[in-house]
């Protein structure tokens, strides 16, 4: 069953090295770089891993590594995978 | 019609046409342009990271010489939003295209099914070259091609284009091109609209190649390629407004995001299906090497020692031992004596052989500049630089400098198009097409135009500053950042727009391929010296008359209260800035042949002023062409006086230490 939102953290807070599930794009993000962000993959629920989070949030998603701004990335929410 | 193969469209077009023309389209830094050389033998430009192609090449196949191929720039997504995107939407809207070869990549293979999803509804017969097949294994991954050939309904060829693997049944595999199956259905809600509107476009616009639905599913995505073709149909005018009010958003997004969203899920189903990853597998040196480089402390010394070590080598070595080498003992020492003396002997007339071999000489002034002065520094700056962008460091720097270009209203993607700027910011100013918004590109180009170097004037740089102290080449360099860093937060200010924050790839650090690299290297030679050899010699007629008619001590009288009282330099360097109008190379090679004549100070303030000062004519033409003329005007009206204000500036400085 999936988390409540209650349980569900930006990604700007998950630690690095840990494995989240991507559960919804934020309405501050542009609706361009959300397309975006589909296109790279990045759609909920995929499972990515976080690798940085200074200078900027990076993150493997499948075999594809991405860099987000902060901006972006705190209104990225992702729970537990 | 569905099951048509190749061969049937492939006589058809060559009966009304005479050819069969061919599109690579794929997500960047995928392989399409070394496929494409591969299959054509023709050499577009390849390198490690996003956005390297942004025009549509075309060459002819190496197996069928009736068959002409196209390499578009790579589309992150479709609907196009991009310029380099919106080239490729253009070709598939405007060639005659009997196929489509979808360049995917078979590590990220969820994302290349991202793309065919909406490529396959685009009614033109495909093949999926699915590539690096060879990065995919290293990393764990096996794609079962037959069984997603069976559910896509076209062929599907493993390759690596960069070793020549699969290319042969990829050329066979194009006579059994086909018609992809659609890989999903939308929501209700959304397959009404899209319906909808199919309907309309097949009865009052159709295209003549590209299926309705396709074109009806880019249109509400607000694809504005498609809009504008649209707009040019008979009807269309009023469809484009019949489709607007037919298409409001659904639910709680917008309905390209909602669109873009399914196909991301078909994709992710599809991909789980037909692919495996080994576990424990998913790391690699190239990923730890990557991490590094863009890691908070350590990415830092890493720039620091990637820096220095190209200052050795262009600096040090290129402008230092090979200049030495080729300047003054080669050119000095055998070939310009040589010259001199048998034009003396042989041309009676004064004046030309003053012309040829005199202080203003075609030979002696023009072509050693080209030859023995830029040649070697060029040739080092762009070995170093090949290696360094086949690696994938150059869009990691993205990510270290964005903070600081946020400062200037600007992202960190405004970093690649600079850093090629160090090559030649005639090219990179086309570059600036990968930017996502006009204000990005024009406060690039200004910034471009205004403060980066290109790799002679560089080379030029170094070998004069270099050759002075290591502070000297320091000084210059924080001038040159300070200047970029002012001029780019005043630009931020005045141009409208918001920014954009930073959402890009980090491609993975691959071993450069010294072959590509001495390819390219060839390559941006052949096509420097062929526009370099005729400007310098060009300038170099141009000084001669001047100086012949009594014009040039005239300017350099004139230039005397500017260039000897506010810029401190000795008064022969007025004639350095006027070399520099024709190519700011040549005129710093002009200050660099002065170079005896000058102290610390006046070397860096001549340098940071020749620097700043105009563009080449050429990347003038390039900006005039992307921006328009006016724009273009502007920027030249302010570059020219900041050049010479900042110099003033500078000297006046240093005077209070040195």
């Amino acid at each position: 069953m999936s988390p409540s939102p209650a349980e569900r953290i930006r990604l700007t807070g998950t630690p690095v090295g840990r494995k989240v599930r991507i559960a919804e794009y934020g309405k501050e993000i542009d609706p361009l770089q959300v397309e975006q962000l589909h296109a790279y993959g990045m759609s909920p629920p995929h499972i990515i891993r976080v690798t940085q989070q200074q200078p900027m949030t990076v993150v493997l998603c499948d075999h594809m590594e991405l860099a987000l701004e902060h901006d972006v990335a705190r209104h990225v929410w992702v729970e537990e995978a | 019609m569905n099951q048509a193969t190749l061969t049937e469209h492939a006589s058809l077009a060559a009966t009304e046409q005479g050819t069969t023309t061919l599109a690579l389209v794929g997500h960047p830094n995928v392989g399409k342009s070394v496929l494409f050389h591969r299959l054509t033998g023709t050499y577009v430009n390849v390198s490690n990271y996003p956005g390297t192609t942004v025009e549509v090449a075309r060459a002819t196949a190496r197996f069928d010489r009736e068959m002409s191929l196209l390499d578009t720039p790579g589309v992150l997504a479709l609907p196009s939003r991009s310029d380099d995107e919106r080239a490729t939407v253009r070709a598939l809207l405007h060639e005659d295209l009997r196929l489509i070869v979808q360049v995917g990549d078979a590590k990220n293979l969820r994302r290349t099914l991202n793309l065919t999803a909406l490529l396959a509804e685009l009614g033109v017969p495909m093949v999926m070259a699915l590539n690096m097949t060879d990065e995919a294994s290293a990393r764990g991954v096996t794609v079962d091609t037959p069984a997603l050939a069976e559910a896509l309904g076209v062929p599907v060829i493993a390759t690596v284009a960069t070793g020549g693997e699969g290319i042969a049944p990829l050329t066979d595999a194009l006579l059994h091109a086909r018609h992809p199956a659609p890989m999903l259905h939308y929501d209700p809600e959304i397959e009404a609209v899209i319906d909808q509107v199919t309907a309309m476009i097949a009865a009052r616009a159709p295209h003549p190649r590209l299926a309705a639905r396709g074109l009806a599913i880019l249109l509400l995505g607000h694809d504005a390629e498609v809009l504008a073709w649209l707009a040019t149909r008979p009807e269309g005018a009023a469809l484009v407004a019949e489709i607007a009010a037919l298409a409001p958003a659904i639910g709680r997004d917008s309905l390209p995001a909602r669109l873009a969203r399914e196909r991301g899920r078909a994709a992710e189903a599809l991909a789980r299906t037909v692919s495996q990853q080994a576990a424990g597998k998913d790391r690699t040196l190239s990923l730890l090497i990557g991490q590094v480089a863009v890691h908070r402390v350590w990415g830092w010394p890493m720039l620091l020692a990637v820096l220095y070590v190209v200052y050795l080598f262009v600096g040090d070595f290129g402008a230092g031992t090979l200049v030495g080498l080729l300047e003054e003992n080669f050119f000095g020492g055998i070939l310009n004596p040589a010259v001199t003396a048998l034009v003396q002997n042989h041309v009676t007339i004064p004046w030309i052989a003053d012309l040829l071999v005199g202080q203003y000489g075609l030979w002696t002034m023009g072509m050693t500049y080209a030859l023995a002065l830029i040649l070697p520094i060029v040739t080092t700056f762009f070995l170093a630089f090949g290696l360094l962008e086949d690696s994938g460091y150059f869009t990691r720097l993205s990510v270290i400098a964005n903070r600081m270009f946020a400062a200037i209203g600007l992202n960190g993607r405004a970093v690649l198009p600079m850093v090629l700027g160090l090559g030649c910011v005639t090219m990179a100013t086309l570059t600036t097409r990968i930017l996502h918004t006009p204000r990005e590109r024009v406060i690039t180009i200004f910034l471009m135009a205004l403060a980066i170097p290109c790799s002679a004037q560089l080379g030029v740089v170094l070998g004069l500053l270099g050759g002075i102290s290591f502070s000297a080449t320091v000084i210059w360099a924080g001038t040159m950042v300070l200047v970029l860093l002012s001029a780019g937060w005043l630009a931020g200010k005045l141009v409208k727009g918001r920014r954009v924050p930073l959402v890009t790839e980090l491609p993975p650090m691959r071993m450069p391929v010294l072959g590509n690299v001495l390819k390219k290297t060839g390559g941006r030679l052949k096509w420097y010296l062929i526009e370099v050899i005729p400007l310098f010699l060009l300038g170099t007629l141009i000084m001669f008359v001047l100086d012949r008619t009594g014009a040039l001590p005239w300017i350099i009288e004139a230039g005397k209260p500017l260039v000897t009282g506010w810029l401190g330099l000795p008064p022969e360097a007025s004639a350095a800035f006027v070399m520099g109008f024709l190519r700011r190379d040549f005129g710093a090679t002009g200050l660099f042949a002065l170079s005896h004549q000058l102290d610390m100070v006046q070397a860096v303030v001549g340098m940071v002023t020749i620097t700043l000062f105009v563009p080449c004519i050429a990347s003038v033409m390039m900006i005039a062409k992307e921006q328009g003329v006016r724009t273009t005007a502007l920027m030249l009206a302010i570059i020219m006086p900041t050049a010479f204000f900042v110099g003033g500036v500078l000297n006046h400085f240093l005077r209070l230490f040195f």
